[in-house]
């Protein structure tokens, strides 16, 4: 695994999912928390994406499980949240240019991305979902 | 060179001179033909191709997938005219044998005609590790080498190595060019067909060249071939592709898609001597990822097509990765050469280098586009990049975009680009060595573009520049 670019392995083609801590959640302690919409208008397969200091942040409920991620794909900053999701391999596909995220790790499986994108903590508190930036 | 030399060489050149026409111009009747499919895409064309292929769902449904993504997208406007393509009148697949063949004596016919006349079972006993020929959609014989076998190297068509090694292309299959990546790759993952696949374990060094030869037969064919490269760890090969196509008044289109993984330490050099005709649209998607030490080298000549779009990637994903492209265009009259390349350093202490050689004569249009990207943290990285046109005249035409996106204040990059027209002083220095104007402007081009040609293997090299004196015949005056 490099060092310099988690996203990538040296010996799988692209990334392998690693419990690295992710660079976000190193770079600052203070942390928001923003409510996003009741749990009951979040289904499987289905995706909230809302504003936040001008940045588009986007929830995604995985087979029953929530992630957090940036609106946003490494590879050309165009929106990715609301590209396909695969609830089986966890990953949303850039609507654009086709590149894989994994939805727990923010890392690009496929090219053209490389780099990858920002993960956020989901929660549940009082039948909302919280994200936690 | 003495004149009686030059005399000779340019008797052989005018012998080949017999032109495209003849060498590469031809085509076989269609007879006996296992199927041909109907003009148009629709969605039942691409699932008849699955079907014809008896291939797993998942790639029946990738292909489809595709097929919605290529409706989707519009055709891309920034490059080359491609508003003359007339995606209805194209024959996406068209199977001229029913099967992969290892004895040539099995090959059809007229098809066996084809390859003995541009010279591949020769080529394949004299310094080949291995061959494959595709004919319109399929690829028609395959052989390796039985030694490169026993080491397990891997090397056979697409449509096989998906039914017999389905585990390793799953894992790798558009994973480095995704079909949503642009328009034409997602006609090719809608419809490819052919292709090569190779695989060459950790440690081996296959050390005579792989070939591939793609033939065109087919009035407004499509061809889709899909090549897929894995070398291992501290692995080497060198695979090389040469294609051709029958001259037709109405045009035809080839659209690859080439993925290649080199592994940590490994070593892949792509070669391509592209040769189609000049009716042909000749769209590709070539990228590769070098991962830790790595090295990927492409060498990219492009002589014939009516348009060629093809910018050959590489993605230094892992420290001390080195990547190479090397391209030479050749644009004559009615034809644009767009080509280019993109380098991503996307790790520390990577490098590249650039070289592209663009010759344009009789109103050609060669463009370079390149793209040279290091990204935040890819410290250390150093970088070349050296564009030199050629201008045979004053209607001929070149353009250069680079776009080049730097992340790290310590890296060392180098932009260089000359347009050159071949000048009287130049003409009149060497006739004044009893060369004539032809033969001096032969030379000339020979020399401008000799830093490519001596990456050649020395077959394709002569063969290379015999292609280019050919195009250059007629060019004087």
């Amino acid at each position: 695994m490099s060092a310099y670019f988690p996203g990538f392995s040296a010996s799988g083609l692209l990334p392998a999912v690693s419990p690295d801590p992710l660079p976000f959640t190193l770079m600052s302690n203070e942390t928001t928390k923003i409510p996003v919409c009741p749990v009951s208008e979040l289904g499987p397969g289905e995706r909230k994406i809302i504003e936040h200091e001008g940045e588009y942040l986007a929830v995604l409920n995985c087979a029953g499980q929530l992630f957090g991620i940036e609106d946003r794909c490494s590879h050309d900053d165009g929106p990715l949240a609301e590209g396909e999701i695969d609830q089986e391999a966890c990953t949303v596909e850039c609507p654009r240019h086709g590149s894989l995220f994994d939805l727990r790790t923010g890392k690009p499986k496929t090219l053209p991305a490389y780099q990858p994108v920002k993960v956020f903590p989901v929660e549940v508190i009082d039948d909302t979902i919280i994200l936690e930036v | 060179m003495a004149t009686a030399e030059v005399l000779a060489e340019k008797e052989k050149v005018q012998g080949i001179n017999a032109d495209y026409e003849e060498k590469f111009g031809f085509h076989d009747p269609e007879t006996g033909y296992a199927y041909k499919a109907p003009k148009g895409l629709t969605r039942e064309i691409v699932e008849q191709i699955s079907e014809y292929k008896n291939e797993p769902d998942w790639m029946r449904e990738f292909r489809l997938k595709a097929l919605e993504i290529f409706e989707s997208k519009p055709t891309p406007q920034w490059g080359a005219d491609l508003d003359q393509i007339d995606f209805d009148d194209i024959h996406y697949f068209v199977r001229a044998s029913e099967k992969v063949s290892q004895d040539w004596s099995e090959v059809p016919e007229d098809i066996k005609n084809t390859f003995d006349r541009l010279g591949i079972p020769e080529a394949e006993q004299k310094f080949l590790s291995g061959v494959g020929a595709q004919y319109e959609s399929e690829v028609v014989y395959h052989q390796v080498n039985e030694k490169l076998e026993a080491q397990g190297v891997i090397f056979m068509d697409m449509d096989t190595a998906l039914r017999e090694h389905e585990d390793i292309v799953k894992e790798y299959f558009s994973t480095i060019i995704p079909a949503s990546d642009n328009k034409l790759a997602a006609l090719n993952s809608a419809v490819w067909s052919g292709g090569s696949f190779v695989y060459v374990p950790k440690g081996v060094k296959v050390e005579m060249p792989l070939q591939a030869y793609f033939r065109i037969n087919t009035e407004n064919m499509g061809q889709f071939e899909r090549t897929l490269i894995i070398a291992e760890d501290d692995s080497d090969v060198h695979y090389i592709e040469g294609c051709t196509a029958p001259t037709y008044s109405t045009d035809s289109l080839h659209s690859a898609v080439v993925e290649i993984v080199c592994k940590p330490g490994s070593r892949v050099r792509y070669t391509t001597v592209q040769n189609w005709s000049q009716n042909v649209y000749n769209l590709v998607t070539k990228r590769a990822v070098a991962q830790e030490r790595a090295t990927m080298e492409w060498v990219d000549c492009n002589l014939g097509s009516k348009i060629t779009m093809k910018y050959p990637s590489i993605y230094l994903l892992g420290e001390g990765a080195h990547g190479e492209v090397l391209s030479i265009a050749f644009a004559g009259e009615g034809q644009h050469q767009d080509a280019g390349a993109k380098i991503i350093h996307g790790a520390p202490n990577t490098t590249s280098s650039v070289f592209s050689k663009s010759i344009s004569k009789d109103g050609g249009r060669s463009t370079y586009r390149g793209l040279l990207e290091v990204a935040d943290g890819a410290t250390g990285t150093r970088s070349k990049v050296v564009c030199d046109a050629l201008l045979l005249d004053e209607e001929s035409q070149s353009d250069t975009y680079p776009t080049i996106r730097i992340g790290e204040s310590d890296a060392d990059m180098g932009h260089e680009a000359t347009v050159s027209k071949v000048g009287d002083d130049m003409l009149f220095y060497l006739q004044s060595r009893g060369l004539s104007e032809e033969d001096a402007s032969k030379m000339i081009v020979n020399g401008f573009i000799e830093p490519v040609t001596k990456e050649l293997p020395m077959e394709y090299a002569v063969e290379l520049n015999r292609l280019i004196e050919l195009q250059m015949e007629g060019s004087i005056g």
